[in-house]
């Protein structure tokens, strides 16, 4: 089926088709059902990871418990100061606000986009992504602006004694 | 000597599902919905032996000398 532009016009000296390129830019109608063929083999082999992971998320179901975790002294965090933490391991970051005098928030800041760390701009009263300017809203930590779609994670915090601890992490309501 | 486009379409719709399952296992891991997770996972998985199927079922059908088959 390749040949057809191959042929050699007419039967004297050949100056013009000299060159032999064995076909190799070709994508004919086979070829390109192969890609797609194998590209659905690269989807379903980067899916497993996912599954996977899911997987084992079901098998030990239920609300995972830490260690509660002291953030800072009651009297440290003024009324629309916020806090940096880590919870529940030192790898998830995480920011508190005190949104009143009793109201206190706390959200695992990766940005829900791309996992920038979303911080507290105390005059807007907004959390904001510097990398694409997603806003969250401070009070249920649902995203009101920009790229993101989904809410930041809650973290539970109590406070006892004077000081603020985290307690556990939200899971979203299904 | 007509070509045979039936493959291609099937193979690239399998595709587009392949390309929305894949941002849905993505989306629904973080919603937690971990259930949901594994059936779009599940499915992703499948579409593979059958874009295979396809594929051995088309590639000889049609082409520009279908005759020679
Ligand atoms: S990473 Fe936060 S808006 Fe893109």
């Amino acid at each position: 089926m390749s040949d057809r532009n191959n042929k050699i016009p007419f039967d004297e000296d050949n100056y013009t088709h000299n060159i032999n390129r064995n076909n190799e830019r070709m994508l004919d109608r086979r070829g390109f059902m192969k890609t797609l063929a194998g590209a659905a083999g690269v989807f379903a082999v980067s899916t497993l990871p996912w599954g996977a992971v899911a997987a084992k998320e079901l098998m030990g179901l239920g609300n995972k418990e830490y260690p509660n975790e002291k953030i800072a002294d009651v009297k440290d965090v003024k009324v629309g100061d916020s806090v940096k933490f880590t919870f529940p391991t030192e790898h998830d970051s995480a920011i508190l606000i005190r949104l009143s005098e009793n109201k206190y928030v706390a959200y695992q800041n990766a940005c829900t986009h791309l996992r920038c760390p979303v911080y507290w701009v105390k005059d807007e009263k907004e959390m904001i992504c510097p990398c694409h300017h997603g806003k969250f809203d401070a009070s249920t930590g649902a995203p009101t602006a920009g790229p993101p779609r989904r809410p930041l994670p809650g973290i539970e915090v109590e406070v006892k004694d004077g000081a603020i601890y985290a307690v556990r992490v939200k899971r979203y309501e299904a | 000597m007509k070509r045979s486009y039936v493959g291609v379409l099937i193979l690239a719709a399998i595709l587009l599902m392949n390309i929305v399952f894949t941002q849905l296992v993505v989306h629904q891991y973080y919603y937690e919905n971990y259930g949901v997770t594994l059936l779009y996972a599940g499915l992703n998985i499948l579409l593979f032996p059958v874009a295979l199927f396809v594929y051995k079922n088309e590639k000889n059908k049609g082409g520009s000398k279908g005759y020679e088959k």
